[in-house]
């Protein structure tokens, strides 16, 4: 495998340094070739510096590439924002000859180049094309038979298709795939590929970010699942905290929220202190106790079994 | 100048189909959000009321429309240039510029949470590139003010 810079972003390290504990404790937990670079910058975010300067962003973003690039690394990114900024730059660069002259003379002043050689992608679509199936059920302990999962895709993490091309932009599978290497169940629900509806606390329109927080809660509420499992900071905050500041206001929906190497961390063994399960605001307790109970069961049966063996049973 | 950020051949297409309201969530959910009437307005020459307008800030560029697109266009387009549009004016939520002025200044838009990293056990986060960004955006900044006065000579 080749080896890879981890591009943290900004809203993970600052916001929710324990989806870093996360992804850091399984990176390492199986042994995959990464590396921290420095001299990164925001990727940078689209919605905010896209829509004041576009040649900026461009830029920044080239300049982001170009660090990878010149070390020969891929990148992998645990935020879909930012890997769907650095994936749509890079192919605008290279369709564009002219930018890249461009960008290129102003990054020569600074010492850098784009090539654009270097491969992005999520670390999901990266789990399941360059991790695999062996090496993932190799490395678990403990599967998720039994429970129900609700994955939330997040939007950037395979669109724009044209620029990122790790799965169907529309019907989205690697996600669920994974879910099922690890024995869980993903749930089909009508709102699944709907946006979180983050971007409007960007925008100074909270209410409405709760609006659209609403839509998802309210159906796996309706259909009943033991978690939601999502891929982005974003998509966290949304889920998370603004689940929570509903909660607060007496409106409770109870859904736990795991960032995808949480429930992979989990079921490689790694307790949920190590995974930082103890930060999130809305309560996973639940969620684990019933994994617990399920495998208290399994237990019972084996032991059960066993008995009747010794005592001459056919099963 | 709005004919810099659009095609109006695709436009007027997307005005006339409307397949993105069954897959455009904010369609969906919030009231109000119709991206075929900005259009049409884009169109008629007729969209300044839009600028101030806090529909245009609603679009979440999920990328759901670019990707059902027969054109591979999408309503975010329109919403796209309708939001440059509308900043170039200075009009915009407050914390777009919040966001803008931090970004500017440290080329983040947020700075690591050192006591609860280190709580958690992470290690120093690595140094991150400011100072050459900063310089880059000098550079950047000096290419454009160049640009915007051969502009003028020209004219
Ligand atoms: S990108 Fe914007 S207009 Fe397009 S589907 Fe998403 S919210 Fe709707
Ligand atoms: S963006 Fe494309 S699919 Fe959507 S309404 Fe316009 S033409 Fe139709």
């Amino acid at each position: 495998m080749k080896e890879f810079a981890v591009f943290w972003g900004c809203t993970i390290p600052a916001r929710f340094p324990f989806i870093e504990k996360s992804v850091r404790t399984v990176l390492n937990g199986m042994g995959l070739p990464w590396r921290d670079c420095e001299g990164f910058t925001c990727c940078p975010e689209k919605s905010l510096i896209n829509n004041i300067d576009h040649g900026l962003w461009v830029l920044t973003g080239a300049r982001n590439i170009a660090i990878v690039d010149e070390q020969g690394l891929d990148l992998v990114s645990p935020c879909t924002g930012c890997i769907s900024n650095l994936a749509t730059i890079k192919g605008e660069l290279h369709v564009d000859h002219r930018k890249k002259e461009e960008v290129n003379s102003m990054l020569k002043e600074v010492g850098r180049k784009f090539t654009g050689r270097a491969g992005l992608n999520h670390l999901v679509p990266f789990f399941h094309d360059k991790v695999g199936a062996f090496r993932i059920k190799s490395a678990i302990k403990k599967d998720f038979r039994g429970m129900r999962f609700a994955v939330h895709y997040g939007c950037h993490m395979m669109r724009p298709y044209h620029a990122l091309k790790n799965d169907d932009p529309l019907e989205p599978k690697k996600f669920d795939t994974l879910i099922s290497w690890l024995g869980g169940e993903s749930v089909n629900y009508m709102t699944k590929l709907t946006c979180c509806g983050q971007g409007l606390d960007r925008v100074d329109q909270h209410p409405t970010a709760l609006q659209m927080a609403r839509v998802k809660l309210k159906e796996l509420k309706s259909i009943g699942v033991d978690a939601m499992v999502l891929c982005c900071p974003s998509c966290f905050l949304q889920f998370d905290n603004n689940q929570f500041l509903m909660e607060k206001e007496g409106e409770s929906y109870g859904i736990p929220v795991l960032y995808f190497t949480d429930l992979l961390g989990l079921a490689m063994g790694y307790s949920p202190e190590e995974l930082g399960l103890n930060q999130h605001r809305i309560s996973v307790d639940g969620f684990l106790e019933k994994w617990e109970r399920l495998w208290a069961a399994r237990d019972t049966e084996k032991k059960i079994a066993e008995e009747f063996k010794e005592e001459g049973a056919f099963i | 100048m709005i004919e810099e950020h659009l095609d109006f051949n695709l436009l007027r297409k997307c005005a006339d189909c409307g397949a993105c309201y069954n897959v455009c969530p904010s369609c969906l959910y919030i009231e109000g959000y119709d991206p075929r009437a900005v259009i049409k307005d884009i169109l008629k020459g007729d969209f300044e009321k839009w600028l101030h307008s806090e529909h245009i800030w609603q679009c979440l560029e999920c990328h759901q429309c670019l990707e059902l697109c027969y054109q591979h266009y999408g309503f975010e387009n329109a919403m796209t240039a309708m939001r440059l549009l509308a900043t170039k004016k200075g009009i915009h939520p407050a914390q777009v510029k919040r966001g803008w002025d931090m970004f500017v200044k440290t080329g983040r838009l947020g700075e690591p949470a050192m006591g609860q990293r280190k709580r958690l056990g992470l290690p120093e986060p690595k140094k991150s590139g400011k100072e050459e960004f900063l310089k880059l955006l000098a550079i950047y900044k000096e290419r454009k003010a160049q640009e915007k006065n051969r502009g003028e000579a020209e004219l």
